[in-house]
């Protein structure tokens, strides 16, 4: 008997446990009123469901019952106390009164606390409905007093007040740590919420950046251009040509920069011209004539901070799609300019222009769709990046607010 | 017999390094087209028909691998490349041979001694070669190619903007390229070698280094020798000359 008992409890918290997991199991549920019940966890928020799922895991099995009887022994014990400060009243009456007492308040104390965003959205209702029910109790109580003992109605009525006040007490007595508890479990709930949330954009964010470091540092060390210039500087120095250290000093120049690029977040723009010149010049190196370009930089704007790696993003874009799949090369101007309050960073390149861009399942598009993701994370709607026909080859702008020095 | 070669390249410093190893690890080979793209292999192919041709993958104009694609089993085929382990996967179960880039001397040696024994057999057949171009196709990323629909060309005083699909041919002359369409003909600038990868190579048959002939203009092939044919054009009068290396193209 026992036995069946214990199995079916178990069974059941099991499957309490469960759905506070996957709420949608709910439905699967066959018992009518367990999955009424089930339905309203459904509505609970994710906190306040992962809250109950805790304390069910922390009470079950034996541990639940220990700790009932635990409790149980507790109230027993009051009662004997309750017997012992008050002798009037019997031994049994004492220790039912207190487990039932005791029980009551621990229902409530759990309700309360499990039920606390419920509890709090409908305060007024509850205070309401504690008075008409104290009322009622009280009426109740009095008509049942008439009615048994021979009590004239005049000293029942006379009674009635202080009833009804003893009732109201108690009731507040009751509701009011119900509240309390509802209250402050309601503001513990909204700041996990809020903590819970900013972790995860937190998350999210510092996911995204890691992300978009990865892909700089996979399209540095894309075997093309690494293997090709190291080839071009073992060809030079093989002839003994002087521009076979030059070369080499512009590769190091290159390197070294786009690895502080990749470790910094925001860099100068004059910073980034600069990597951009080793950049062009290790490819016109390796391109000989087929590239030309020019670099141009106002003095005041040389402090102004962007986002690292987007300029050299555009450059190394222009060079893959537009200079070298040209037969006879091209030219390839960088340039920035201040204009009403926001930076226009162009790179325009004489190549082969918009109708061989790469298509969207070549892969050749991430590197633009990075410059994209990293304005957006730095700027939100403010910044942006366009292309036009340049007739010949291609012109990207990239546009940043900035507030002028 | 003195082996010939064909070089093709775009960046001039791996190209000087490669005909420079090739001049060490092959003295006896003689080295007849270099081109900086493409469109110059496959017309310095068709002109020089060399032995072997030395193609990278990645350059202006055709890629190496529709050069090759063209090229078929006329040559033996070497690829430059300086892709990565997946790509070289294709090449190893391939029949052709490849180079990594940036090309060393022993590896250079190695393909020459394979060359070597090969040129003494016809070219791998073209089934597996067909087979290994299209795998390599997939492999490598490859930029996606426009064709052109529309040719501006200058007739008189006008510029006409023609359909491609209304070219009954192309006629290569000297630096320019002769257009001929059913009612008018026009030049433009630009070579046939440079045309010829920007058209639909199903719908636009070359037929001779300089002729390229819309294939739904084709009115017959006709005989004149064992080795020789010609192509009459609907609309036209003009009979044109189907060179040897694409005979092939009218076999039944």
């Amino acid at each position: 008997m026992w036995r069946k008992i214990a199995d079916w409890y178990g069974k059941w918290e099991d499957e309490q446990i469960a759905v506070l997991e996957r709420p949608e199991l709910a439905s699967q549920v066959t018992s009518g009123h367990r999955r009424l019940v089930y339905r309203s966890f459904a509505k609970r928020s994710e906190v306040e469901r992962q809250q109950m799922r805790d304390f069910c895991i922390a009470l079950k099995g034996w541990r639940g019952w220990f700790v009932t009887g635990l409790l149980l022994a507790a109230f027993t014990l009051c009662g004997v106390g309750l017997h012992l400060l008050a002798p009037g009243i019997g031994w049994g009456a004492a220790i039912v009164t207190a487990n039932v007492c005791g029980i009551a308040l621990m229902f409530a104390l759990i309700g309360a606390w499990f039920n606390y965003r419920e509890l709090v959205r409908r305060k007024f209702r509850l205070v309401l409905t504690m008075l008409v029910y104290a009322l009622l109790a009280a009426v109740a109580t009095s008509g049942a007093t008439l009615w048994i003992s021979d009590q004239s109605p005049a000293v029942v009525f006379d009674k009635l007040p202080r009833m009804l006040a003893l009732i109201l007490g108690v009731g507040l007595a009751l509701a009011a740590p119900m509240l309390a508890i509802g209250f402050w479990r309601y503001r513990q709930h909204d700041a996990l919420v809020e903590q819970l949330q900013r972790d995860a954009e937190r998350d999210r964010l510092a996911r995204e950046l890691s992300e978009s470091q990865l892909r700089l540092l996979r399209a540095q060390i894309e075997p093309h251009f690494l293997f090709n210039t190291l080839g071009a500087v073992q060809q030079l120095a093989q002839q003994g040509a002087p521009r076979a250290a030059e070369l080499t000093a512009n590769l190091i120049d290159f390197l070294r920069s786009s690895m502080r690029d990749m470790r910094s977040e925001q860099v100068s723009l004059a910073a980034e011209f600069g990597l951009v010149e080793s950049y062009l010049k290790v490819m016109q190196v390796r391109l000989g004539e087929r590239l030309r370009f020019t670099l141009a930089l106002p003095r005041a704007l040389e402090q102004v901070q962007l986002p690292s790696m987007i300029l050299l993003t555009l450059v190394e874009n222009a060079i893959k799609h537009g200079i070298e799949p040209a037969l006879r090369g091209g030219e390839v101007a960088v340039s920035a300019e201040a204009i009403d309050g926001t930076l226009r960073i162009r790179v325009r390149d004489g190549g082969v222009g918009m109708s061989t861009l790469p298509g969207p399942d070549s892969g050749g598009g991430t590197g633009l769709d990075n410059v994209r993701h990293r304005l957006r994370l730095a700027y939100g709607d403010a910044a942006g990046l366009r292309l036009d026909d340049g007739a010949p080859g291609l012109v990207a702008d990239v546009t940043i607010p900035f507030a002028q020095a | 017999m003195q082996p010939t070669l064909l070089v093709a390249e775009d960046e001039p410093l791996m190209r000087e390094r490669l005909l420079e190893g090739l001049a060490q690890s092959w003295p006896e080979a003689r080295v007849l087209v270099v081109a900086e793209n493409g469109n110059d292999a496959w017309d310095g192919f068709l002109e020089h028909e060399p032995d072997v041709a030395f193609l990278d993958i990645r350059m202006p104009g055709l890629s190496g691998l529709e050069v090759a694609e063209r090229i078929g089993t006329m040559a033996h085929v070497v690829f430059v490349t300086a892709y990565d382990q997946y790509a070289v996967d294709a090449f190893d179960a391939g029949a052709v041979d490849y180079l990594l880039k940036p090309v060393q001397a022993d590896r250079l040696e190695r393909a020459v001694a394979r060359l070597r024994s090969k040129l003494a057999r016809p070219p791998a057949d073209g089934a597996a070669m067909g087979e290994l171009l299209r795998q390599l196709k997939s492999a490598l990323p490859g930029e996606r190619k426009e064709r052109t629909k529309w040719i501006k060309a200058s007739v008189g005083r006008q510029v006409r903007v023609i359909d491609v699909d209304e070219v009954l041919f192309f006629q290569s002359d000297t630096r320019y390229t002769r257009i001929v369409l059913r009612d008018y003909e026009a030049l433009v600038r630009t070579p046939l070698k440079d045309l010829l990868g920007t058209l639909d190579p199903d719908r636009f048959w070359q037929i001779h280094r300089a002729t390229v002939v819309n294939a739904n203009a084709i009115l017959a092939a006709e005989r004149i020798d064992a080795e020789r044919m010609q192509v009459l054009v609907k609309g036209s009068d003009e009979k044109l000359a189907v060179s040897r290396t694409f005979v092939h193209l009218f076999r039944e």
